[in-house]
């Protein structure tokens, strides 16, 4: 399964109003909630975080990929955020993250998981297109970036 | 004398789509005679991108590779069953490292002349082509590709196959 398949603008937030790490995870899985994605967002949030407390998935060149397994989903769920001002994410290199990607997986999903993890981290390798991500307005622009690049 | 078809090959990564492709490849084996082998890669090149990209910590990386592992095993043994159901030996094959590399060293290894895969994902996106591992095997293996659709129509023909 690609991402693209993933994506959609109900599990798109632009802007974040977040202004912490625990904020910006709780409003994704509030996303993910409201798309009808998940049942329960207290465990799904606990899961997220407790990942999180082992080390931080915020990455460099403002990028956050946090991740988690849980029940509480039916099939492999992505949310995207995106924060202009930037968020502190206690990313590897100090500066704040901008662009998340959570991803959760049921927990017998582990190939599907890896595999949308990897395809996350090769598209963000290419700064220009997180570039164009980190720009974009609204939740349709950036179903439209993915679809188009 | 060699038929068209003599050693068929289906890869299994854990997707209903996979699965669709493995009982079309039982009955194709059943109606041809053909050898048949289900193969299962663990991913553990796209493990250690993971590492590398940041994304996972080390204690990450062993408990997914054992995950995959214990994938493997599992549905491996799922197409075992199905097969055995209808009454097709099959010989089953895990291997590790990168999918699309793998599956064409198997094919070479075991002198398959069909592999048969699942059913890929709509291009919406040119990343699509350029990354879909499965694909990418598709368009570089020697032997001739197989892509099972219509999956109600396989379960059909899988489930009439006395």
């Amino acid at each position: 399964m690609a991402i693209i398949d993933l994506i959609s603008a109900s599990v798109v937030k632009v802007p974040l109003k977040s202004k912490t790490k625990t904020e910006v995870i709780r409003e994704l899985v509030d996303v993910l909630f409201k798309a009808d994605k998940l049942s329960d967002t207290e465990s799904v949030f606990k899961a997220v975080i407790a990942r999180e407390n082992m080390g931080s998935t915020g990455l460099e060149k403002g990028i956050a990929v946090p991740h988690a397994k849980t029940e509480k989903i039916k099939n492999l769920t992505l949310a995207i955020g995106i924060s202009p001002e930037g968020v502190d994410f206690d990313a590897l290199d100090g500066e704040k993250s901008k662009l998340f990607f959570l991803l959760l997986a049921q927990p017998n999903q582990s190939g599907p998981h890896i595999e949308a993890l990897a395809e996350i981290a090769r598209i963000t390798r290419s700064q220009n297109f997180c570039r164009m991500l980190t720009n974009a307005s609204t939740p349709e622009e950036v179903v439209e970036l993915f679809t188009e690049d | 004398m060699d038929g068209p078809v003599n050693k068929i090959m289906v890869y299994v990564d854990g997707t209903e789509e996979s699965i669709t492709a493995a009982q079309y490849g039982i009955c194709l084996a059943r109606a041809t005679g053909a050898e048949f082998y289900a193969l299962y890669i663990v991913n553990t090149r796209a493990l250690s991108d993971l590492v590398s990209a940041k994304i996972f910590l080390q204690a990450e990386e062993e408990e997914y590779k054992n995950d995959l592992e214990l994938d493997a095993d599992r549905y491996l043994n799922h197409i075992k069953q199905m097969a055995r159901d209808k009454g097709v030996a099959v010989k089953t094959l895990k291997s590790s490292g990168s999918v699309n590399v793998e599956i064409k060293n198997k094919v070479n290894e075991n002198e398959i002349d069909l592999l048969i895969i699942g059913e890929l994902s709509k291009i919406r996106s040119r990343r699509d082509e350029l990354y879909n591992e499965t694909e990418r095997a598709m368009r570089s293996v020697n032997c001739s590709v197989l892509i099972a659709k219509d999956e109600e129509r396989v379960w059909t023909i899988y489930n009439q196959l006395v």
